[in-house]
Parts: C-alpha cells; sequence; structure tokens
C-alpha cells in the first residue's frame, strides 16, 4: 500500500473526536489503495486521476463501516433523523406525541425548594438584554420546524415563553415576535437567536442550564439581571439569570 | 513541478496572510459564535462549502480578475452595500478556501505542497481587494484596525451625516427604523441558512463629541442569485439596503471581521438617535436615498418595507420547511461558498453554474456529512484545532490560546529547494444541485432584468467616482486640495442626491455639517 505524506508527522497523531478519526483514518486507507493502483504517482493522482478513483460511493461506504458497527449517529437539524432515522440517535421531544413528557435536563442545573414567594429554582440563564420586570409566561418546547408550523398556521398561545436548543435564528423565524419570552439551552448572548430577541424586545435567557420544566408549566425568567456582556464571556466571569417554576401544568 | 515563478518572498508573504487569517478566524469562532441550528444542517453545508471553495475560487477569481482587477473590485466596494462590502466576505474569501484546503489535508487527499500557485494567487488577490477596500483607514482587515472599519471618504460621510433624520425612542420614526431591521436581520439569517452574512455593520465614525454612526447593510434580499428566493421575495423592490445610524452615549469598540459588534455601554435602542435609508448596488453612481426626502416618507419606506420583508419571510420559510435535507445543504453551501459572488456580479462574468451548483469533486464528499460527523470535523477544524495537521512543535503557543497549534498549514519552504509541488487543482469543473433551476430574474438599482443584460449593464458601467479622473483623488489629496474646483467637482458626485449637501463642494468640515443640520 502507499504511504501518503501525512502518514509521517511528527506532532500531529489523530483527531480529537473518535467519530472523525475513524472516518478519515478510512478514507486515508481508499486514498492509499486508489493512489498504489493507480501507480504510485503523486502528480498525476491528486488534481486528475483521484478525481474519478475517490468516489462518492467509497465515503458513503465509510459512513456504513459505522453504521454497521452499532453506532448512530448525534443529529442537530430536525430533518436529518427524520430523513434517516435508523442513522440517528432517536429523537425526543420533537413531536406532539411525546413533548407532554420531555424536559431539558442539564447536568449543571441549578436548582432550590420554593423561596417565600413560592418560586421554585429550576435552571439559570445568561440574560440578554435587561428588562424592568422579569417575564412570566407557559413553557413551550419548541424543536422541531414542524412545530413552527403549527404555530404559523393557528398562531402562538398567548403568554408562550418558547424553550428552545437552537441558538439560531431560522427555526423560529415566522413567530419569533410572537413570543412572549424565550428560554434557550444552548449558545450564548451574542448567538442569532439573542440577537434577534434584542432587537425584537422579546425577554431571553441564552446558554439556559435547567431541569424538570415541563411542557405548560408557568414559569418566570430573571430578565432584571443584567445582561452578560462579551467582556464577561471573554474572562469567564459568572453572570446568571434565574429561571423559576411557579406552577406545574 | 509545473512554474518556477513561485519566489521565496511570495511564499513568505502567502504563510504571513495564511497566518494572519488562521489567528483571526480562531478568535472569531471561539468568542463570535456558535453554529447550530435545528432548521439547517448548518455545519454539513458549512464543511461542503469548504471544499467547493479550494476547487472553485481559484479559477473563478482568475476568471474575474480577466475583466477587473482585485484593486479596482475593492475601490468600487466603498461605493456600495453590496455583499462584497461584508466584512465576512474579505474573512471568508480565504477563510473558506484555506479550511477546504486543511480538510482534504487531513483526509490524506492533499499535500500541504499541492496547489501552491493556487494558494498564492488567492491570498494575493485577498490582499489586494482588502487592501483596496480598506484604502481609507489604510489596513487589511478590521483585525488590524483594532476592530474597527473606517471604509467610507469624507464626501460619502458628509452626506450620510448631513440627511440623517433626528429620532427619539417612541417616536414613529425610531419605532418603524428598529422595527425594519429587527426583521431584516430576520429574514436575513433566513435567506442566508442561518449564517449572519446577509446583514453586516461598518464604522464608528464620529459625528461628534459623544455620537458615532454605523452603516448597516442588508444584502441578497430580493429576487437576484438565490434559486430559493425566486417568487417569495419578489415583492422586495430592493436587493441591498443600507441603514445609517447615529448612535449617542455609546462606544462602539470592536467591529469584527465579520461585521458584527460590541459597544460600551451596551447598544440599546434607546441610544439611537438618527437614521438614514439608502439601496445601492453595482449599476448605481453610489448610494440612492429611499425615503429621504421627508421625514414622514422615509417612516413610510421603512414600514413598507417592513411589510415586505416580513411577508417575505414568512413565504420563504414555509419554502425551506418543505426542502428536503439535501436542498438544505445546497443552498447553505452555496450561500457560503457564493459570499463571494458580487466579485463576478461586478466584473461582469457572473454565470449561474460557476455559483449556484456544488462543483462536482466537492459533492463525493456529501455522504460523509452526516450532523454528528460534520460537527465535530467543523468544531476541531476552527474551534479546538486539532486536526493532526493543525499540530505544530510544542515550544509553539498560538495567539489567543497559547497552544502548539496553526489552523491553515503554511506552504513548506522546501518547494525551492527541490521538494516536488503541484500547482493548481485545475479548472471548474461541472456542478450538480438539488434546488429547482434558478429563474432568469435580476433586481438591480435599475429595475429587474435577465442576467445576460446585467453581466453586459456591469461591464459597461463605471460609476462617475471611478473614472480616471477621480479614481485616486483620496482623502489624503483632498486635505490639501479642498475648495480647488476639480476637489468640488469629486464632492459633487456624492452630493448629487443630497438632501443638503447638494452642490456645497469639498470644503465643509464636520463642525459645518453639524451647523447645517441645526446641531450644537
Amino acid at each position: 500500500m502507499a504511504q501518503l505524506y501525512v502518514d509521517r508527522d511528527k506532532y500531529g497523531d489523530q483527531a480529537l473526536s473518535a467519530t472523525v478519526e475513524a472516518f478519515h483514518s478510512a478514507i486515508k486507507d481508499i486514498v492509499r489503495q486508489r493512489l498504489a493502483a493507480s501507480g504510485g504517482d503523486w502528480g498525476a493522482f491528486v488534481f486528475d486521476r483521484s478525481y474519478d478513483l475517490i468516489t462518492a460511493d467509497d465515503m458513503r461506504a465509510v459512513e456504513t463501516m459505522l453504521l454497521d458497527a452499532g453506532h448512530r449517529f448525534d443529529w442537530s437539524a430536525a430533518i436529518s433523523p427524520r430523513e434517516r432515522p435508523a442513522a440517528y440517535k432517536p429523537a425526543q421531544g420533537v413531536s406532539e406525541d411525546d413533548i407532554a413528557t420531555f424536559s431539558f435536563e442539564h447536568p449543571e442545573a441549578k436548582t432550590a425548594e420554593p423561596d417565600a414567594q413560592g418560586r421554585e429554582l429550576r435552571g439559570i440563564g445568561d440574560n440578554v438584554a435587561q428588562y424592568p420586570e422579569n417575564c412570566i409566561g407557559i413553557a413551550r418546547y419548541i424543536r422541531s420546524p414542524a412545530l413552527v408550523l403549527k404555530y404559523l398556521e393557528e398562531g402562538v398561545p398567548p403568554d408562550t415563553i418558547a424553550i428552545i436548543d437552537d441558538s439560531g435564528g431560522t427555526l423560529t423565524a415566522p413567530i419569533l415576535e410572537q413570543f412572549k419570552g424565550v428560554i434557550c439551552a444552548g449558545g450564548s448572548t451574542r448567538s442569532h437567536l439573542g440577537i434577534l430577541t434584542r432587537e425584537y424586545g422579546v425577554p431571553c435567557l441564552m446558554n439556559a442550564r435547567i431541569s424538570g420544566i415541563r411542557q405548560g408549566d408557568t414559569v418566570e425568567i430573571e430578565v432584571t439581571a443584567k445582561a452578560k456582556t462579551a467582556e464577561a464571556y471573554q474572562q469567564g466571569i459568572e453572570m446568571t439569570a434565574n429561571v423559576w417554576r411557579l406552577k406545574r401544568a | 513541478m509545473l512554474s518556477n515563478r513561485i519566489t521565496y518572498a511570495q511564499l513568505l508573504e502567502t504563510n504571513n496572510l495564511m497566518q494572519t487569517c488562521s489567528d483571526e478566524t480562531y478568535w472569531l469562532c471561539v468568542t463570535r459564535t456558535v453554529q447550530e441550528s435545528k432548521l439547517f444542517p448548518v455545519p454539513a453545508y458549512m464543511m461542503l462549502s469548504y471544499l467547493m471553495a479550494f476547487y472553485r475560487y481559484p479559477p473563478l477569481l482568475r476568471k474575474i480578475e480577466g475583466r477587473m482587477s482585485a484593486e479596482e473590485i475593492g475601490d468600487r466596494m466603498r461605493n456600495m452595500g453590496m455583499k462584497c462590502a461584508n466584512p465576512a466576505m474579505g474573512w471568508a474569501l480565504p477563510g473558506f478556501y484555506l479550511l477546504g484546503r486543511e480538510w482534504l489535508i487531513n483526509m490524506g487527499l492533499l499535500k500541504p505542497t499541492d496547489a501552491i500557485e493556487d494558494v498564492v494567487y488567492v491570498m494575493d488577490f485577498w490582499k489586494r481587494f482588502q487592501l483596496s477596500w480598506h484604502r481609507n483607514d489604510g489596513h487589511i482587515t478590521n483585525k488590524e484596525f483594532g476592530h474597527r472599519a473606517q471604509i467610507l471618504p469624507e464626501a460619502r460621510i458628509q452626506v450620510f451625516h448631513a440627511d440623517m433624520y433626528d429620532c427619539v425612542e417612541g417616536d414613529e420614526l425610531h419605532e418603524a427604523a428598529q422595527s425594519f431591521m429587527a426583521s431584516a436581520s430576520q429574514y436575513g439569517f433566513l435567506i442566508s441558512c442561518e449564517s449572519r452574512i446577509s446583514l453586516c455593520n461598518t464604522g464608528p465614525y464620529k459625528l461628534g463629541d459623544n455620537v458615532e454612526m454605523m452603516v448597516r447593510d442588508f444584502m441578497d434580499l430580493s429576487e437576484s442569485d438565490f434559486p430559493w428566493l425566486d417568487d417569495v421575495a419578489a415583492d422586495v423592490p430592493y436587493n441591498n439596503i443600507t441603514v445609517t445610524m447615529a448612535v449617542k452615549d455609546c462606544h462602539f469598540y470592536l467591529v469584527d471581521d465579520w461585521g458584527s459588534f460590541e459597544a460600551r455601554p451596551e447598544f440599546k435602542s434607546d441610544k439611537l438617535i438618527g437614521v438614514g435609508l439608502y439601496t445601492s448596488d453595482n449599476l448605481s453612481e453610489g448610494y440612492i436615498p429611499l425615503g429621504m426626502d421627508s421625514r414622514e416618507a422615509l417612516i413610510a419606506k421603512f414600514r413598507e418595507l417592513d411589510a415586505k420583508v416580513r411577508e417575505a419571510t414568512t413565504k420563504l420559510w414555509r419554502r425551506i420547511a418543505g426542502w428536503s435535507r439535501d436542498q438544505m445543504i445546497d443552498a447553505g453551501a452555496i450561500t457560503y461558498f457564493a459570499i463571494i459572488k458580487d466579485l463576478a456580479h461586478i466584473a461582469g462574468v457572473y454565470e449561474v453554474d460557476d455559483w449556484m451548483k456544488i462543483d462536482e469533486r466537492a459533492e463525493r464528499f456529501r455522504p460523509l456529512l452526516n450532523d454528528e460527523f460534520s460537527r465535530d470535523a467543523l468544531g476541531e477544524l476552527v474551534g479546538y484545532v486539532s486536526h493532526p495537521s493543525q499540530k505544530v512543535m510544542e515550544y509553539t503557543m498560538a495567539q489567543h490560546s497559547n497552544a502548539p497549534v496553526r489552523m491553515y498549514s503554511n506552504i513548506p519552504y522546501s518547494v525551492l529547494a527541490g521538494e516536488p509541488y503541484t500547482a493548481s487543482s485545475g479548472p471548474v469543473y461541472p456542478g450538480v444541485t438539488y434546488l429547482p433551476a434558478k429563474k432568469d430574474a435580476y433586481t438591480t438599482t435599475r429595475g429587474r432584468m435577465t442576467l445576460a443584460e446585467y453581466n453586459r449593464l456591469s461591464q459597461e458601467f463605471t460609476p462617475a467616482v471611478l473614472h480616471p479622473k477621480y479614481r485616486h483623488l483620496c482623502d489624503t489629496w483632498v486635505k490639501y486640495h479642498a475648495g480647488t474646483p476639480l476637489a468640488d467637482e469629486l464632492y459633487h458626485l456624492e452630493q448629487a442626491r443630497s438632501r443638503r449637501l447638494k452642490g456645497k463642494g469639498s470644503g465643509l468640515k464636520r463642525a459645518d455639517i453639524a451647523a447645517l443640520r441645526g446641531e450644537g
């Protein structure tokens, strides 16, 4: 088998991610085989013969190798497990069937018994913008385009505090302005969702670490807290706002 | 072994430019964003776009320079708000290309000694474009300027300053402008498949002791290059919209090479005290005012555009929600790859197959791009900088991270001492797409037209301020020639559509503009 230029690397060894390492190792094996079979002339291979000799079928085989070994991929876009459920870990909280029992469970969620006002601490997050009053509303998970489409057709229920784990600005694009508040279990105050909620004046906590909040719970988010700044992120300064549950659904 | 034209000096400069990009890309990726979306498979399309950039940027840039130099395009960009004026384009041009190169190295499909004429050329094009576009502030990137972007000449800044309408939080203009900017930002993220490259900010410019101006551009809003905007964006009347913003008691201390900013104290809506509204493209004589004849007209224009953008957002979202994953990947990868497409429009050599298709060499790798692999491979490439090719000797302390890593592999100087190398990845290969064919309709400042017509007009048109007589009359020249007939001619070009400055010439200073506005 031919040797590749990158096979001799004084400092680099392997990728950090096991999935990446598995994929890249398999691809390098294919390249070694095809290079050897083509005569071993790298100059003729790299921008000419390799275009025909290294194919999409080869790449498909690389992925199949991992799936056949029993690996199932993490998903991030809802469309991915929807189109190929057998290739991805099960998707939860994306349909109305399972949303009633779904909840984000962050291992670092800060929780506490109800305070004097009956507010049960269920987590913390980074406040995007400071408002004069805290925001109180009904928790509703939004994890799929199907649910956004439903709300687009039927209207967002009044007082909805959307609980999202997508810090992007596109999933909820047509309905974002209708939310009373947002709790986002990802990103930072500089993420697209943070930028947009600030522009629309919708109270929002990003990077929320919450636990036990179910669909329909009444929650309060502490948007009277100071907004988390870029300096706070860069210097690792803890600036958090609380998420309380006021009433179970 | 095709060339003996590459010199030691060229390699030294190329490696320096790559290192500059490497350092800043790490900072941007680690401090400025988290790439995720439940709607779009973002890392998957980003990884695909990098391969597209690697294979196609060199021949496409050469095609562009066959008609217009990088320097002239940079000059033209100071005069309009097309996507080339997004600092993110200046970051992405080398960045996407080099990320594709790095990924291929880690798959064993490329050596750092491959395609070195391409690498040298891409970095040289980038340098010439950036230096020209940044001519007034004298830097190659916003990063080099301490994260600041003062692109515009005095003649244009004075018009923006003079013609802005005052507003305060709660009044009709403030509310209309804020609402439009929120809607257009939302729409921009959707157009660009979750990326922020349809909007950007440049500046700040000092309008007074405690007042700064930011220029916010929204780009590619109408039926034009992207097939996914065909029909759904037909009612958005302008493809590029620029909002000038005067901001009080708030200093923009950071404007990065993605066109986003940080301010101290935080920029909130109550800080916005003045706005203006414009459109522009490569067929316009600079910025065309929109609704700027009166305060009432401006309020009406903001509201009209707000309504049209909201309607287009809903239509576009419904279209995207019905897409397959491959269509989402295509749209995202094309959005990223084609961030530099307006270079071809300006040169008048734009072709749909060049910019709206996935090169078949990149397409081979689509089956790898499940969510997990894409996320991890991307994270290692730009965040952890942990792919084997990115590891360097243990004594190294990278800028920002202090880790022994380098995002983009240098070209080894050994190629000058006989180590074999290759020159180029070759010409543009055929492309494919899962998206519908692009409708032949392009929205410009001269109306909606076919691509052939758009290319023809682009080749024929030179904005007046770019005519040889004026092109090199920079602010340093104006400093010593203000009030001369030639300087006045130059300023009259910018002032032609100004409500307050028409015909005023080159002698005014900032305080004169403030006085004309009735300030202080």
